[in-house]
């Protein structure tokens, strides 16, 4: 008697649950150059991140050439207006430090691009 | 549709970016995908609008995906997350609603029933929950299992089994679903 109540009860929720899908069903939706349309924005998005880093590098250089020139001549002069004695270093290293300071600004630019382009 | 070769074309994907093997998953779930969209926002073009957003934070997150749940589970998450993100940034939504003529309750039924020639579908849809929603069109219409709808919504199995027991109660006390004809 108590397996017919629970078979009676399990084809309730059976017919239930067939009644539901069938309410819930709907035909598959056609493509429709809906992939196409996904695609070409994925690609699109490809080829923006991979030049924004370039272009961005340009941008900011082309903005930064005229103050970095300023600083490294003013960097040099200062070197040049201390006494040789005082800094004890030889001569031939002005130019590496020279290089080193525009080395760290370019440093330092290209990773707050980097940082930007991420954000 | 296997789920192995779901696997070897996000490996691909994932692997090498390689763009024609996402367009082959997106062609073989898009179906799904936008209905369930289709479904959960009751507006095709907003909703087709969300699926294309859903497909772009899975290319961008394929790397998340970690290969142990189904792939349609894991893409219905990211579509289940994109539409909540749409919903919470739309600032306009409530107004659309209002405008429409629904009266959204607190719970965050937000079903359009503006228009008197609405079906029975979205009749059913109406009193559920925006979860319950969510979980019923899985079940029903997508045919996930619980423990598929689980990674989806990120609930439990047995919470997933509960919302639905309670959304099937929701709708027998709407409506006499035994009076439904096929077709």
């Amino acid at each position: 008697m108590t397996s017919k109540i629970i078979n009676m009860a399990d084809k309730l929720r059976d017919t239930e649950d067939q009644l539901l899908e069938a309410i819930f069903q709907s035909e598959s939706i056609a493509d429709d150059g809906f992939s196409k349309r996904v695609l070409t924005r994925i690609r699109r998005g490809i080829w923006v991140r991979r030049l924004a880093l370039p272009i961005a590098m340009i941008i900011g250089g082309s903005i930064a050439v005229k103050p970095l020139s300023q600083l490294v001549t003013a960097g040099t002069q200062l070197m040049m207006a201390v006494p040789q004695d005082l800094l004890d270093i030889p001569a031939s290293w002005i130019p590496q430090a020279q290089m080193l300071i525009l080395g760290a600004v370019l440093f330092a630019i290209g990773m707050f691009s980097v940082r930007m382009i991420e954000d | 549709m296997s789920g192995a070769e779901d696997q070897y074309l996000v490996a691909l994907a994932a692997g090498s970016q390689d763009t024609a093997a996402f367009g082959e998953l997106v062609r073989r779930h898009q179906s799904q995908v936008r209905n369930f969209l289709r479904k959960l926002c009751g507006d095709f073009t907003a909703a087709d609008d969300l699926a294309q957003d859903c497909f772009l934070h899975a290319w961008n997150k394929l790397q998340t995906y970690s290969g142990t749940g189904s792939f349609i589970g894991w893409l219905l998450k990211v579509a289940y997350t994109t539409f909540l993100q749409s919903k919470r940034k739309s600032k306009r939504y409530k107004e659309i609603l209002e405008s429409a003529g629904h009266t959204a309750d607190a719970e965050g039924k937000s079903y359009t029933l503006g228009s008197e020639d609405v079906s029975d579908l979205e009749k059913l849809l109406a009193v559920l929950g925006e979860e319950e929603r969510a979980v019923m069109i899985m079940s029903y219409a997508l045919g996930l299992s619980h423990r598929e709808i689980g990674e989806a919504t990120g609930l439990p199995v047995g919470t997933v089994k509960s919302v639905i027991h309670r959304g099937k109660e929701k709708i027998r006390t709407s409506f006499d679903i035994k009076d439904y004809k096929h077709g």
